[in-house]
């Protein structure tokens, strides 16, 4: 930190995935100079400037990989299964340590960019001070701030009920001045006790005074669509990203509809579909069924979750891109384990090179920072991972976490202060 | 995280315990554990868990294994990056909290299970007490005032607790007791708050005796900041329980040890926490911009100023050491230039204000404990106790300093996750030698 001179590092790896979705590159190696990846190519050619001071680490039998882009947190979440109703009965101040806890924990696991998609009043800016203050190691952060959401509509309880075009627009007009780098719109009810999932919450006068105050601004819409409905009316709106985008009919029954999927496609809307949290919760109950709470059905949650992959398998069919963002720590999913998410799109039919990319560069499109962060490219931001294996052929080594730099630094992963 | 309570038996064992009651160090000691607790202490091979019942052996070969400690004395919300405390009052309550949460971990991974915090903003320790609870962060056992009580524009009142009069006083301390307080901080002069006095009396004698019936009457300890001699005299008259800084200086800033007043403060019984360490933490900040960037005129100034006031506080110690007051370690980090994780620098000048090693290492553990009443659950090695324990390479009796070495810590019975060396390491504060 006290050296003024720019530090060059070099990284050497087995294999070299650059998010972008091309072949593994093999006896790989680039050149970090500060904050930034300066060369990229192989242990032969990547070299320092004559004379420049430069560490050098050979990792051996591992892969470089971007660092990971999870586009979908609240770090507010505590992933102990209460719902956010409970949640929001916590202080600000103890959902504001929680939150640095969250960051830490991601960033430790690999991801080093994160968009939070909804927290309680001032929270996540607040937590963004203490990052840039230096007292809380995190990823990169991209924030909502509070959602956008109608009277009693889901995830109303963090802050912002807005009704009709004007107070719509006052409320990113709000956000933006408070901090908010996107905005979070619930375009259909959610788990919330007082919403209608299955429901749209605004009307598409309201979404559009929305999306067109946000735009102004040059931040992009991500909209929660827990039904069709909700969907339908993103899209005339001009939303950016569908969260959940759940084929859904107002009486709660499955129907896929193409005509979304198409509309979607053609509008080049991403989706997040939120796979992880089922498959999280899946796996938690096979490992230990005393976890199961009163009402819990594994057989149903079996099939919600195979529904909706074979929905994403054939919105992809149709050209969709969707991203991963991981939706922890809601509900049961903790943070710290994007991972899952990541492995849920592999069951959803992806191959293991595009999880990965719906995980690195296609999630940081999404998320507008693709000039900066997402792949391993010179002159971006240097947010490297590295692990042990080959994620393109088994996903699992994306856990195999070695280390992980972010703007160039290697983090210590270890430090619990 | 919350780490679930077991009532499982672990022998800690190491060449030396000092288990902090006053008896001499135990040879080839062990302390024996059930959960959280503290079955026996004494010689390893003398100790076994009963009816035969199975026992994790944890054996530290050349370590001492003692109490962890008790610091009387932190400000969680604190930097110790040398900023005001006005300054830190601007920050939101979020980011407080955040910081006291990182402050809380540095104070358990150097090895103090305990802390007293003295004067946060608003609810913020509160809060933070809320998040340890619900297993969210960890941290010391905290015993917590809530807000200071100050009089208008009196020192720390940007922090929440300003009040008038004796109705006003009673009122808050009330309200700090209903949100949680352990006990009532009150500031009875000024201090480096600019709308402040330090050198003179801030409450007056009846308002403090409010504050301190009030508080006693529903069982908690009280502890005043009183940089200048009028405002212990209000202390003494008020019952106070506990003088912090105690500063022996006239109104008009003269240094002046009052023999007749640390005779009181002797036979009533109170506690004294002197904090020294944040003033050699001055001098030291101040030696290093000296080496980095070299020093102004007002800053040389300012460094010839706090090594004599060092010295003058030192020398004050040293002769209420002599005539039996009980001085106890309460470091008052994270405030100025000090920050939390470095308590036994404070210690170690109680040491230098003529403490032996081990009574330096009393005043961190029973005494303090005393000091705080929570001495009927920590502060000792005692079956009964809670098994908060620190285990430290080479011999805090022969060498106080040997504090810093931690090999490990027990919180409740349960070895503390401290992370890397690295992260260890960058907590403590350079020592600069002038």
């Amino acid at each position: 930190m006290s050296d003024r001179q720019t530090q060059f590092t070099v990284l050497k790896a087995a294999r070299l995935i650059d998010g972008n979705g091309g072949a593994v590159a093999e006896q790989a190696a680039i050149l970090l100079e500060g904050d930034t990846i300066r060369q990229i190519g192989t242990k032969e050619t990547v070299q320092a400037p004559e004379g420049a001071s430069v560490s050098e680490i050979d990792y051996g039998d591992a892969t470089i990989l971007p660092g990971l882009v999870d586009c979908h947190v609240h770090l507010n979440g505590i992933g102990d299964g209460r719902a956010g109703d409970e949640l929001t009965l916590l202080p600000d101040e103890v959902l504001t340590v929680q939150s640095a806890q969250n960051v830490r924990r991601h960033l430790y696991s690999g991801v080093t960019t994160l968009r939070d998609c909804g927290a309680k009043n001032r929270t996540t800016f607040l937590l963004r001070d203490a990052v840039e203050m230096g007292i809380v190691p995190s990823p990169r952060l991209i924030l909502a701030g509070r959602p956008v959401a109608i009277i009693g509509g889901h995830l109303s309880y963090f802050g912002v009920q807005a009704t009709g075009p004007t107070e719509c627009r006052a409320a990113v007009r709000q956000l933006i001045k408070e901090g908010a780098d996107f905005i979070k719109v619930t375009a259909t009810g959610g788990s919330t006790r007082t919403s209608h999932a299955w429901r749209p919450s605004f009307n598409v006068d309201e979404l559009v005074a929305i999306c067109d105050e946000a735009h102004k601004f040059g931040k992009h819409v991500a909209a929660h669509c827990a039904s069709s409905g909700g969907m339908e009316n993103a899209l005339d709106a001009g939303v950016d990203s569908i969260i959940h985008g759940v084929h859904k009919d107002a009486d709660g029954s499955d129907n896929y509809r193409p005509d979304l999927a198409d509309r979607i496609a053609e509008q080049g809307v991403f989706v997040n579909p939120t796979l992880g949290q089922s498959v999280s919760r899946i796996r938690q109950l096979e490992d230990d069924p005393s976890r199961a709470r009163e009402g819990d059905d594994l057989g149903a949650m079996r099939r919600g979750s195979e529904i909706r992959m074979d929905h994403v398998a054939r919105m992809r069919d149709a050209g969709v891109v969707m991203v991963a963002g991981s939706d922890s720590a809601w509900g049961f999913y903790e943070m710290g384990d994007f991972q899952t998410e990541i492995e849920a799109h592999g069951m959803a039919g992806m191959s293991n090179m595009e999880a990965i990319v719906s995980a690195t560069s296609d999630s940081a499109k999404s998320c507008w920072v693709d000039d900066s962060v997402g792949t391993i490219e010179v002159g971006k931001q240097a947010d490297v991972l590295v692990v042990e294996g080959d994620p393109s052929s088994e996903l699992g080594d994306l856990r195999r976490v070695v280390d992980v730099y972010l703007a160039g630094d290697r983090v210590d992963r270890q430090n619990l202060i | 995280m919350s780490g679930i309570s077991t009532n499982e038996y672990k022998l800690i064992s190491a060449d030396r315990v000092y288990d902090a009651t006053g008896r001499a160090v135990i040879q080839n000691g062990a302390v024996l554990t059930q959960g959280s607790e503290i079955i026996a202490v004494g010689r390893t091979d003398h100790l076994r868990a009963p009816d035969g019942a199975p026992v994790e052996r944890i054996d530290y070969p050349g370590a001492t294994i003692l109490p962890g400690m008790v610091d009387c004395h932190t400000h969680n919300n604190g930097f110790g990056d040398g900023r005001n405390g006005e300054e830190l009052a601007e920050l939101a309550d979020e980011i407080l909290t955040v910081k006291a949460a990182g402050n809380a971990r540095r104070s358990l991974y150097s090895g103090v299970t305990t802390i007293r915090e003295n004067g946060p903003k608003n609810v913020t320790m509160f809060r933070l007490r809320d998040a340890i609870n619900e297993g969210l962060t960890v941290g010391p056992r905290m015993v917590l005032c809530g807000r200071p009580v100050s009089i208008i524009g009196g020192h720390m009142g940007y922090f929440g607790g300003e009040v008038t009069g004796v109705e006003g006083v009673r009122a808050l301390t009330r309200q700090l007791i209903k949100e949680g307080a352990d006990y009532i901080k009150i500031t009875a002069t000024g201090g480096s708050t600019p709308t402040s006095f330090p050198l003179l009396p801030s409450f007056n004698v009846d308002e403090l005796r409010a504050i301190t019936g009030e508080a006693h009457k529903f069982g908690k300890l009280t502890a005043t900041h009183s940089t200048s001699t009028q405002g212990v005299i209000n202390s003494l008259d008020a019952e106070v329980d506990m003088i912090i800084h105690c500063v022996y200086k006239e109104p008009d800033g003269r240094d002046n040890f009052r023999v007749d007043i640390a005779e009181r403060i002797g036979e009533g019984g109170a506690y004294v926490n002197p904090t020294l360490q944040v003033g050699r933490a001055r001098v030291w900040s101040l030696m290093e911009k000296k080496i980095d960037s070299g020093l102004s005129t007002e800053d040389l100034t300012a460094l010839d100023e706090a090594k004599r006031e060092l010295e003058t506080r030192l020398e004050h110690n040293r002769r209420m050491i002599e005539m039996g007051v009980k001085i106890i370690t309460g470091s008052d980090s994270s405030w100025g230039d000090y920050q939390l994780g470095n308590t036994v620098y404070e210690a170690e000048l109680l040491v230098h204000a003529g403490y032996s090693h081990s009574e330096g290492v009393m005043s961190v553990t029973k005494w303090a404990a005393e000091a705080l009443g929570v001495d009927d659950v920590v502060g000792t090695l005692e079956p009964g106790k809670q098994a908060d324990i620190l285990v430290v390479s080479g011999d805090p009796t022969e060498d106080v300093n040997a504090l810093w070495d931690v090999e490990d810590v027990f919180f409740r019975g349960e070895k503390v996750d401290r992370g890397s060396e690295e992260s260890l390491a960058a907590v403590r504060q350079t020592p600069y030698e002038f």
